[in-house]
């Protein structure tokens, strides 16, 4: 194989890997392959610079990606588990997901959902939970479908496969739908070093510290390996990575390895690395290896662009102010945006979007009823207007 | 003989064991020919106290009539003794037969479906002599009924153990509790069952569905009639008296023999794949067995490879998620643990890529100095790259139809002169067609492709024309031939030799 054909190909293997760190043959049968024919490589590369442990085999590739819970300073909670409609899991969705999961893991090898969701009410009743003030019945709608938005959510990490029926049915209480367990994707599914059930600290911020807890080495060497981790994980995950949420031990680490770093990490991946006075980000000239995208079409992507503009000529904003700077801006776009926009209220949800984007973005920061900008906010701006000429038709 | 006979009751009674016992001591001495058991004797076979709870035991059995009890007349040691009732105890008819069933019931339980690999052995032996006898113009009816009848034997033998293995198959083996160690012992067993059943199955049995197939062609009916014949001979001792009695009995003997034949044809040849035969359906049921086991094998691994229980630590977690201080927190919590969440970058445009080239801005550069991505005017006015309103140009795409079309003509024009050029006059030899070049040999596979895809198993010839109806081909082997190479542009193909005519249907 031709060197360019190689790099090219180990590049599209690491993007899926990072982009969806679970892929299963049957969904993803290019990337998984191309993780298969690449592994050996990959796994050296991940494990060198970011010490993740990589699985392959006939049905899937994991990629057991592990991040510090506290992204100093503030932690990062711009990664919540979606539905097939996008809506982030709520309390009792995330729940329901551990209890089916554990239910799951001492079944025998197919399940209907009726059994399932019996098992997993069953399982409900345990005194801790009770006592944590969480009660389930499966008796209304809403409890049903978030039992229901759970076990597609299952179905597509492949962790269940169906064999007979439809969820629909089950909702309306008509029909049962027949399952059968993937073991070996149940098993991947938690990437953490330690099993929950062995920690034991009480305070939710000792219990997210200890899941990720690594050890710390105690030679020079290879405390600076953990650094280089660290910090290359971070640049392989997060869109912005500020020079002030650097203790100074990985601020020193990074000024003195930044052009290495990045390197690597170009190499790896393709993607490039804007680096700014404040801070690096790795950018995606592919526009492909993200989540949440900016600049984006219609009606959401066109206030969060309105937002940030506004947001990168002042430091901070007030929500009040923000929200009627949004109620402006749908009067005057009302013709492109979609419905409803002006009706009062409207520009709560459309902040909200617009702000949730930008922070996950690591744009802005919010903080109670004011918005911080931050510093990489300022890398957009309104281009020139070009003035296409007939030609440009041909 | 007391029409309240129990002689199962015992089975259900709290003191089953000491009752069966008892019953065992009485069956095993029947067995030497003792008929009387005084409650001592059965005492000391017990090696137990002959005592108040023996004497129960022993009344009671004589109540359901499992046993007799006969006044003992015999002399006395003790004054006790002598003011006790004495009785001597012997089985009952009804007790005898109660423990002829247990003992059966016993066994057929206890069978665990162990194949006895020379069953098929044998029952290949035998069809082999079947074979030899039914090519015979007049075969021995005694040699015949003798080997039809130890054939019914070992077959059932065979069909026996295979329902129990079947059914073994079929249990339920429940491991969600972690019985490694019975998990283990089953494991043993099956490979041993699929090693010993399942090879023998596969190889004897197809030897034997060709045993059968060739006696039915030699006329395996004869075969049968002699058997019934000899049957009803023994029957019925006068046959001129009693013709219609023979008859009847002949008849009878006959379908019996048809109906054995019948189970052992369905048992070893499939008839399509409707009907699988039970030696396939045995086959499969070992491949699924196999399966379930090898599933098992891995949840077990699974299990122990963990450090912890992983329902525990799921379950663990959902009570994390239970008490989080609120949803920020859980979405952070969600991340740690199960690291499914993607990467997330900022996106950059070509155009900004080759201003930094060209600006270098220097890392201490702050980002609101550095060359911005420029984002196109027409997004920032109305969120959408697309103008509205105004309909897409039409493109004048006559250029490009008429390249296609040439395109089109040529490949025709070329194609037309490979078949003339593949075109033989009359069967020629593969060896003979000479040198293709490519789009002639492209053809030629095309061809060759289409008359074997016809061509049905054993047939040595074969006529069949290409779908576009262009070119008939005649294709048939040549015996003996060599095999022999058709050089093209692009290399050889060898095969072997076969007589070909290939007509230009267009021509």
């Amino acid at each position: 194989m031709i060197p360019e054909e190689e790099t090219a190909q180990r590049r599209r293997a690491l993007r899926a890997l990072l982009a969806k760190p679970l892929l299963l043959t049957e969904t993803d049968a290019d990337a998984v392959v191309l993780v298969r024919q690449h592994q050996s490589h990959l796994r050296d590369w991940l494990g060198r610079e970011t010490g993740w442990r990589l699985h392959v085999d006939a049905e899937m590739a994991r990629l057991f990606k592990t991040q510090p819970a506290t992204n100093p300073p503030a932690p990062d909670p711009t990664h919540p588990a979606r539905g097939r409609a996008k809506e982030p899991f709520g309390r009792r969705r995330y729940v329901l997901l551990c209890l089916a999961l554990a239910v799951l893991e001492r079944a025998d090898a197919q399940t209907t959902l009726g059994s399932l969701a019996e098992e997993i009410m069953n399982a409900s009743t345990e005194p801790e939970l009770a006592g944590a003030g969480f009660a389930f019945s499966l008796e209304t709608r809403a409890e049903r479908s978030d039992v229901v938005a759970v076990i597609r959510t299952l179905l597509d990490w492949g962790v269940l496969t169906k064999v007979a029926g439809d969820e629909d049915a089950y909702l309306s209480a008509t029909g049962d739908v027949l399952y059968d367990i993937r073991r070996p994707v149940l098993a991947a599914m938690l990437s953490g070093h330690r099993g929950p059930s062995t920690i034991t600290a009480e305070t939710f911020e000792d219990r997210l510290a200890e899941l990720v807890d690594e050890p710390i080495p105690d030679t020079d060497d290879l405390r600076n390996q953990a650094i280089r981790r660290r910090l290359t994980r971070r640049l392989l995950e997060d869109p912005v990575l500020y020079y002030d949420e650097l203790d100074d031990e990985e601020r020193a680490y990074l000024t003195s390895q930044r052009s290495a770093i990045t390197r690597r990490i170009e190499d790896a991946t393709g993607l490039l690395p804007e680096v700014r006075a404040e801070g690096i980000a790795m950018v995606d000239p592919d526009d492909e290896l993200t989540d949440v995208r900016m600049p984006e079409q219609r009606t959401d992507g066109h206030v969060t662009l309105l937002v940030a503009e506004y947001l990168s000529t002042r430091q901070r904003a007030r929500l009040d102010e923000l929200h009627a700077f949004v109620r402006d801006a749908a009067r005057q776009f009302s013709t492109y945006w979609r419905k409803g926009v002006t009706e009062p209220g409207a520009e709560e949800q459309l902040l909200g979007i617009a702000l949730d984007k930008l922070a996950a973005l690591r744009l802005v920061e919010v903080d109670l009823d004011l918005v911080r900008s931050r510093p990489a906010i300022a890398r957009f701006a309104v281009g020139e207007p070009t003035i296409k000429t007939e030609d440009a038709y041909r | 003989m007391p029409t309240t006979a129990q002689p199962f009751a015992h089975l259900s009674a709290p003191n089953v064991s000491l009752y069966r016992d008892i019953m065992r001591v009485f069956a095993r001495a029947k067995e030497r020919f003792i008929v009387h058991l005084r409650p001592e004797d059965v005492a000391a076979e017990l090696s137990r106290l002959s005592d108040e709870h023996l004497a129960q035991a022993l009344d009671q059995l004589t109540g359901w009539s499992n046993l007799r009890a006969d006044p003992d007349t015999s002399r006395v040691t003790s004054v006790e003794d002598f003011h006790r009732k004495r009785f001597l105890y012997q089985l009952t008819g009804e007790g005898h037969a109660a423990e002829q069933a247990l003992t059966f019931y016993d066994e057929m339980i206890g069978r665990r479906g162990a194949l006895q690999s020379v069953a098929l052995e044998d029952i290949a032996e035998q069809l082999q002599a079947l074979k030899v006898l039914a090519s015979e113009p007049d075969p021995d009816p005694a040699k015949t009924h003798r080997l039809l009848l130890s054939l019914t034997e070992r077959f059932s033998s065979l069909a026996d153990n295979a329902q129990a293995f079947m059914s073994s198959l079929r249990r339920a083996i429940d491991f969600s509790d972690g019985n490694v160690d019975g998990f283990l012992a089953y494991k043993e067993r099956l490979i041993d069952y699929i090693n010993r059943f399942i090879a023998d199955l596969a190889n004897s049995g197809a030897q034997i569905t060709v045993l059968i197939t060739d006696l039915e062609r030699l006329g395996h009916d004869r075969l049968l009639r002699l058997a019934a014949q000899r049957e009803a001979s023994d029957a019925v001792p006068d046959e001129t008296e009693a013709a219609a009695a023979y008859a009847n009995a002949e008849a009878a003997a006959s379908d019996d023999w048809d109906n054995r034949w019948r189970g052992l044809r369905d048992w070893f040849v499939s008839t399509g794949t409707g009907h699988p035969s039970q030696s396939r359906l045995l086959r499969q049921a070992a491949v699924t067995a196999i399966k379930q086991l090898i599933d098992t094998v891995v949840l077990l691994n699974e299990r122990r490879s963990g450090r912890s229980d992983r329902s525990a630590d799921f379950r663990a977690l959902a009570r994390w998620f239970a008490e989080a201080p609120d949803e920020a927190a859980m979405h952070r919590l969600w991340r740690a643990a199960f690291g499914l969440t993607p990467a997330r970058h900022l996106t950059v445009t070509a155009g900004t890529v080759a201003e930094w080239d060209e600006v270098d801005p220097p890392p201490s550069t702050p980002w609101q100095e550095a060359p911005p991505i420029r984002i196109s005017p027409q997004l920032r006015k109305t969120g959408s790259y697309e103008r509205r309103g105004q309909p897409n140009r039409i493109e004048d795409r006559s250029l490009a139809r008429r390249m296609l079309r040439d395109q089109a003509e040529r490949e025709a024009a070329e194609t037309a002169a490979a078949r003339r050029l593949l075109a033989t006059e009359g069967p020629v030899l593969l060896s003979e067609l000479g040198v293709l070049d490519a789009r002639a040999f492209r053809l030629f596979l095309g061809l060759l492709g289409d008359a074997l895809a016809a061509r049905l198993p054993g047939d040595t010839e074969v006529k069949t024309t290409t779908a576009d109806g262009s070119m008939e081909v005649r294709l048939s082997l040549v015996e003996g031939g060599a095999e022999v190479s058709v050089e093209t542009a692009d290399g050889g193909l060898t095969g072997p030799e076969h007589l070909i005519e290939i007509t230009d249907l267009t021509a």
